[in-house]
């Protein structure tokens, strides 16, 4: 079991609720928001302290994010896959632990492709053919960015 | 003992929470197929502020776009109004010789058919007026008829008399010469005298006796006892007057432009007539040739 303060806890918490307004917030531009939904679904969420509590946090961030975008006619596909994909990076970086900030981009850069393949896939089941936007490129673009960001600020599980 | 991993424990019970999560968004996907209104409506209604700054902002892109291309136009139109004007004053600049003749030789028509003469009408081709014994050439000479002693005069006033005549040109003798000698008379005395040059654009009027009343801006007019001149054409006005001893110096400011001429009247040599003479004072410099 992962072992942090509670300080350290809460300012995830946090981070993650304002994480989560701010993808609600910035619907109207879809490649920002998608930076921000994969931030708290594969930079935050994998570091709670139980899988369980970055399960919700990450189904969360699919429910606000299909929510905001009101152009499907049935919703849960990103949150699923939000879902499967925070648990199996939470599960690689226990086992896997990141060497280097590279590294960890890596990891995150590929969990982002898997993770949008997914949320695709599912959200083709659930509601049906729909656009891909520029969100995917953002997010790629700007993976430097809140790879850094998620990686400097939050700890990853080996430096506890 | 080791706690088996999916046993009711806390550890077991967050997995079988975890597996539910999974299977019930997997449930909801493939069997739920249920109406997810209300939860777009609520969150539509919670992004509100957030639409509201997206749409302020697509405004003000659109405006800025709109702004931005008619800058653009405007600038273009700019540049091509610049070259209008820039060719249309080439060619004002290349017409403005044409358009000036053209206007005083309108202007010498009128005063053709305001004079009941028999005019000859010339270009003039050279001004040395101001060089040593200079005068002004025209482009007419014997091919024309022309003959010594015809006067010359242009629509604002006497400009001289043909000195010497060639084939095809022939030279004037300007009023301002100084070896000119023109009969004029002043308009309100009366007084007839000789008009001599001076300088350029200057003459002065001899032979008036110190008894006569003499006003600055007076006008001076042909007195045609010259033979040259008929009577009654505007030569100029008085500038200054001194009193010498039997007689007054009277300074005249030549009427007709000397230096500006292009086309001129040629009279009929030895015009021989009499015109009628205004009688209104109020006559001012540049009203025309003929009073």
């Amino acid at each position: 079991m992962i072992q942090r303060s509670a300080s350290v806890s809460l300012q995830r918490v946090l981070l993650a609720v304002l994480c989560l307004g701010a993808i609600h917030q910035t619907a109207p531009w879809p490649g920002i928001q998608a930076v921000f939904h994969v931030l708290l679904a594969l930079g935050l969420a994998p570091e709670f302290r139980s899988p369980l509590g970055g399960a919700l946090w990450a189904a969360a961030a699919g429910w606000v994010m299909e929510g905001s975008l009101r152009m499907y006619p049935h919703m849960g596909g990103t949150a699923l896959a939000n879902m499967i994909v925070c648990l199996l990076m939470t599960w690689t970086l226990s086992h896997w632990p990141p060497l280097s900030l590279r590294h960890y981009w890596i990891r995150l850069g590929a969990f982002a492709v898997v993770h949008l393949l997914l949320v695709h896939g599912a959200v083709l089941l659930a509601a049906g053919a729909h656009g891909w936007g520029t969100g995917p490129a953002w997010t790629l673009l700007l993976l430097p960015l809140w790879g850094t960001l998620a990686f400097r600020l939050y700890l990853p599980h080996h430096r506890d | 003992m080791r706690p088996r991993p999916w046993g009711w424990n806390s550890s077991g019970r967050r997995r079988w929470a975890i597996l539910l999560l999974l299977l019930g968004h997997a449930f909801w996907i493939f069997m739920g197929r249920g109406d997810s209104g209300h939860w777009q409506r609520m969150l539509g209604v919670l992004s509100a502020p957030s639409r509201a700054v997206s749409t302020r902002w697509m405004d003000w892109r659109r405006n800025r776009a709109e702004k931005v291309e008619n800058l653009d136009r405007a600038a273009e139109d700019l540049k091509r109004l610049r070259g209008r004007v820039a060719s249309l004053e080439t060619a004002a600049l290349r017409n403005a010789g044409k358009i000036r003749e053209a206007d005083e030789a309108i202007r010498l028509l009128g005063l053709k058919k305001l004079l009941p003469l028999e005019f000859k009408a010339a270009r003039i081709v050279a001004n040395v007026r101001k060089a040593p014994f200079g005068g002004m050439i025209i482009d007419q000479g014997e091919d024309l008829g022309l003959v010594q002693d015809q006067g010359v005069i242009c629509t604002d006033g006497v400009v001289g008399r043909i000195w010497s005549v060639g084939k095809r040109h022939a030279s004037v003798l300007p009023l301002d010469a100084h070896n000119a000698s023109t009969a004029v008379m002043l308009e309100r005395s009366r007084a007839t005298g000789v008009l001599q040059g001076v300088e350029p654009g200057q003459a002065e009027i001899r032979y008036v006796g110190s008894q006569e009343l003499v006003q600055v801006n007076e006008a001076v007019y042909t007195s045609g006892l010259d033979n040259v001149f008929p009577r009654g054409l505007l030569v100029g006005y008085v500038s200054a007057v001194h009193a010498e001893d039997v007689e007054l110096r009277i300074e005249v400011s030549l009427a007709a432009p000397l230096d500006r001429l292009n086309l001129v009247l040629i009279l009929p040599p030895s015009p021989g007539m009499e015109l009628q003479l205004p009688g209104t004072p109020e006559s001012k410099p540049g009203t025309g040739a003929s009073k």
